[in-house]
């Protein structure tokens, strides 16, 4: 009976020691797919040096609004990657899932790494599109996702308005007048980042994609760089994508230990090169320096400077009825 | 662009020509591979067939040399930069109406993907979120009856219409995995609801049930009431608990091959289900059932409809009010009459328990169904001398069977007419044979005592022993209406040395015509 016990408890032993396998769902935005990719492969080897355990990472991409109201309505996230803070809160808001003061978990507002707006044209520029005031230019037509849905999107539009606010010392009716030409440019909204690469890049239609600068540097890889070449407007705007726990998510699935490393990781050295290497603005300054021939140098405003916050944003241009809807809804 | 398609189609004719001109030649000449003649096969004949070709060359040559003289002069001619706007703009509108297209019809797919879906069908009304996770779900019930007594001297059954059962059945799921029934019946003589209970779906070998629902202790009792071979339950379901007020957990093991059912209910009488929200004592009744289908997964057609099982009850019956007496209202015969109840002042006094062993078998049309009760109650007459504590030991069985005519598989959980009726194609629905025999035999100690009020039970009105044998025709007409008729004779033996009281439900033989119109959905 006694070794009869003893074997259980060995049993037991040997089944408690056992590497784990975990599972985690990332639900990000859209041109994030060849980042996490590599990423997460990295940080599976990492974990696993570290625990032994084997951690698997999902992947969800769509437009960053979308994949918000994803997870509102149940996706089951561990952790959210998001195009923009405001659409983590709200999660945060209207499901609860998560703290609202969720972005002051981690370094930089929680943004690991940073993007900003650039332009993709195609070969030989041959609209002569330099910056913001050639994109509103009759005859220039326009990509750009849909603001309602797409992070990048709402980040572009803001970029513009950005611009055109410093060259009319902010003259806020001069700013809207502007923006409303560059929307009368855009031709067909896609929902997300990479349909508008589609359909710019794919099936070609358009002669300026305003796009994540990350996304503009895959369109070349993926393209062909002898089809389309990168634009740097003279001033865009600094896009700061956030990553978030979604605790209580987190919590049900016994994933809140590793989907919490798994954010801190992207912090690391080895995950800020990955983020650079994709052409993402790493944090670390020493990988950004490694890297600052992946970047061109330009003026980047910040929201919080020029719009007070993405609340205000939100409400001001890109909720029911707002400046967006009036400027685009009007065509 | 025109000008280039136009070009490209000339010069393709052109080329094509040029190198059908040797295939044309190879009628009258062999060729080289590289096309040139090589020897002459015919004489004067053949040189005069030579000179009609060759002019004919002659003249493809000549157009062709005009063809691309044409071609070259399109080509040398510069296409309007007008034109080539008109057709750039015209290719990106094109091009923009195609994503657009697309967009929205992805659009149209996100859409559909989380919008609420509405059905209508045999299965009643559903609605449900995208996810399914969230389903309200409408049913209903509704059975039309008639009874018709034979050789009753008009004293005890009445004949006539009854709306047996008239139910609104609300069902459905919530976050997934909670089900949900709620069920009234506007049959019968009051209002009440019949089932009302949620079930949690852990997996399918876990689910905790709680609520109002049927005992799991008969077998012809669990089967949905639209789905029994008759309009009225048998005899051995006289002993078997019916709805009651508790939680049970059950599950399906092996994917069916076994399924249990553990439970603790509020403990009701032999044929009775709680009609009301209270209960009358302190102890509780501990219900289980174990059953079986060892076959139902495997190749073996002949056994896959084979399930057997055992079920039972356990309860210590002390009620603590006046309004009840724990005991059975009264043990009804096919034609609902009672041919058993116990005296005024007799009371539940102890333990009562309960077994039963069943089993079903279904293969092809054909069916069977059997189980065995044993109801066993300690009981008292509180009148002045009566039995005290006397150990009340009931059985009853059945045995059913069908056959469906039309050739339909025979199930425990309903049948699905091959061809539903249809007298414009010829086609009648499903026509299924039934009969019955059942049996119920009250213990004798129930009539003992020293005169018919201080026993347990009158011997002059009700009866010791009744069986019965019903033989039927069901029609189903679709999946959803249902036609039955079923003739059901039972016969009564009393307790030794006794006579029934004339005008006694067990004074003479019971005969009845059922009939039902049947419409669930």
């Amino acid at each position: 009976m006694k070794t009869f016990l003893n074997l259980v408890l060995l049993a037991a032993l040997a089944v408690s020691a056992s590497a784990a396998e975990v599972k985690l769902l990332n639900v990000s935005y859209d041109p994030t797919r060849e980042l996490y990719t590599e990423y997460n492969a990295a940080f599976a080897k990492y974990w696993q040096a570290k625990t032994g355990d084997t951690v698997t990472v999902s992947q969800s991409h769509g437009g960053s609004g979308k994949q918000a109201q994803g997870v509102i309505n149940g996706l089951d996230a561990d952790v959210v990657t998001l195009a923009l803070a405001y659409d983590i809160d709200a999660i945060a808001s209207q499901s609860h899932l998560l703290p609202a003061d969720w972005q002051k978990r981690l370094p930089h507002n929680s943004t690991p790494y940073t993007s900003t707006i650039v332009f993709l044209v195609r070969k030989g520029n041959p609209k002569g599109i330099k910056d913001w005031n050639d994109v509103v230019k009759k005859g220039v037509s326009v990509v750009v996702p849909n603001p309602k849905t797409s992070g990048g999107a709402r980040w572009a539009y803001l970029a513009a308005y950005a611009y055109a606010l410093e060259k009319n010392n902010h003259d806020d009716a001069a700013a809207r007048s502007f923006i409303t030409k560059l929307y009368k440019n855009v031709p067909v909204l896609d929902s997300g980042a990479r349909g508008a690469t589609v359909t710019f890049a794919k099936n070609g239609i358009g002669d300026v994609l305003l796009a994540w600068e990350n996304e503009a540097h895959l369109a070349l890889k993926e393209f062909g760089a002898d089809n389309f070449e990168i634009v740097t407007p003279s001033l865009s705007i600094l896009a700061e994508p956030p990553v978030a726990l979604v605790d209580k998510n987190a919590k049900r699935h016994h994933t809140t230990e590793v989907a919490t490393e798994y954010l801190k990781y992207l912090y690391s050295d080895a995950a800020q090169e990955i983020a650079a290497k994709n052409f993402y603005r790493p944090r670390n300054e020493a990988v950004a320096a490694k890297y600052a021939g992946n970047f061109t140098q330009l003026k980047l405003v910040t929201l919080d400077a020029e719009f007070g916050s993405w609340a205000n944003a939100q409400k001001t241009h890109f909720a029911d009825g707002g400046v967006f809807d009036q400027i685009y809804q009007s065509q | 662009m025109k000008t280039t398609k136009l070009k490209q189609l000339i010069i393709a004719a052109a080329v094509g020509t040029q190198f059908a001109l040797p295939l044309f030649a190879a009628d009258g000449t062999a060729t080289s591979t590289n096309g040139t003649a090589t020897a002459e096969i015919s004489a004067a004949p053949v040189a005069a067939d030579n000179s009609a070709q060759e002019a004919e060359i002659k003249t493809l040559k000549e157009q062709v040399e005009a063809l691309v003289q044409k071609v070259n002069a399109l080509a040398q001619k510069p296409a309007s930069a007008e034109s080539v706007a008109t057709i750039s703009d015209l290719d990106q509108k094109v091009r923009i109406l195609q994503r657009q297209r697309e967009i929205d019809q992805d659009a149209a797919t996100a859409k559909s993907a989380t919008a609420p879906k509405v059905s209508l069908g045999q299965n009643g009304f559903s609605f449900s979120s995208a996810d399914t996770n969230f389903v309200l779900q409408l049913h209903a019930v509704l059975q039309f009856d008639s009874r018709t007594y034979f050789h009753d001297d008009n004293a005890k059954g009445v004949d006539g219409f009854l709306l047996r059962r008239a139910r609104p059945i609300l069902s459905g799921t919530v976050a997934r995995d909670f089900e949900y029934n709620f069920t009234p019946d506007f049959g019968g003589s009051q209002v009440q609801i019949v089932d009302a209970y949620t079930i949690y779906h852990g997996a399918p070998e876990f689910q905790v049930q709680a609520g109002k629902f049927k005992s799991p202790v008969g077998l012809e009792a669990l089967q949905s009431d639209v789905n029994t071979s008759f309009n009225e339950r048998s005899l051995a379901t006289d002993l078997v608990p019916n709805r009651d007020l508790g939680l049970a957990l059950k599950g399906d093991l092996y994917g069916g091959a076994a399924s249990y059912a553990v439970g603790i209910f509020n403990g009701v009488s032999d044929y009775n289900g709680t009609a009301t929200n209270t209960f009358s004592q302190n102890s509780k009744a501990a219900v289980a059932r174990l059953f079986f289908q060892p076959w139902k997964n495997s190749d073996v057609n002949a056994l896959r409809g084979f399930g057997f099982g055992v079920a039972g009850s356990y309860e210590n019956d002390q009620p603590t009010t006046n309004a009840t007496t724990g005991l059975t209202p009264g043990y009804m015969t096919d034609g609902q009459q009672k041919f058993f109840t116990y005296n005024k002042n007799v009371d539940a006094s102890g333990v009562h328990w309960r077994l039963s062993p069943q089993t079903y078998y279904y293969y092809g049309p054909f069916g069977l169904l059997g189980e065995y009760v044993i109801s066993d109650q300690h009981v008292s007459n509180y009148a002045v001398g009566g039995s005290k504590n006397v150990d009340v030991h009931n059985t009853a069985w059945e045995i059913s069977g069908s056959w469906l005519l039309t050739g339909e598989d025979a199930s425990y959980s309903g049948i699905t007419p091959r061809k539903n009726f249809d007298p414009r194609l010829n086609q009648w629905g499903a026509w299924q044979l039934v009969a019955r025999y059942a049996n119920l035999s009250v213990d004798d100690d129930a009539f003992k005592g020293a005169s018919a009020t201080t026993s347990l039970a009158n011997p002059t009105t009700s009866a010791d022993n009744a069986q019965a044998f019903a033989f039927g025709l069901n029609w189903y007409l679709n999946k959803n209406v249902r036609a039955n008729l079923s003739f059901s004779h039972t016969t009564f033996s009393g307790y030794a040395g006794s006579k029934f009281a004339a005008g006694s439900v067990p004074s003479e033989a019971e005969n009845v015509l059922f009939t039902r119109i049947q419409l669930a959905f």
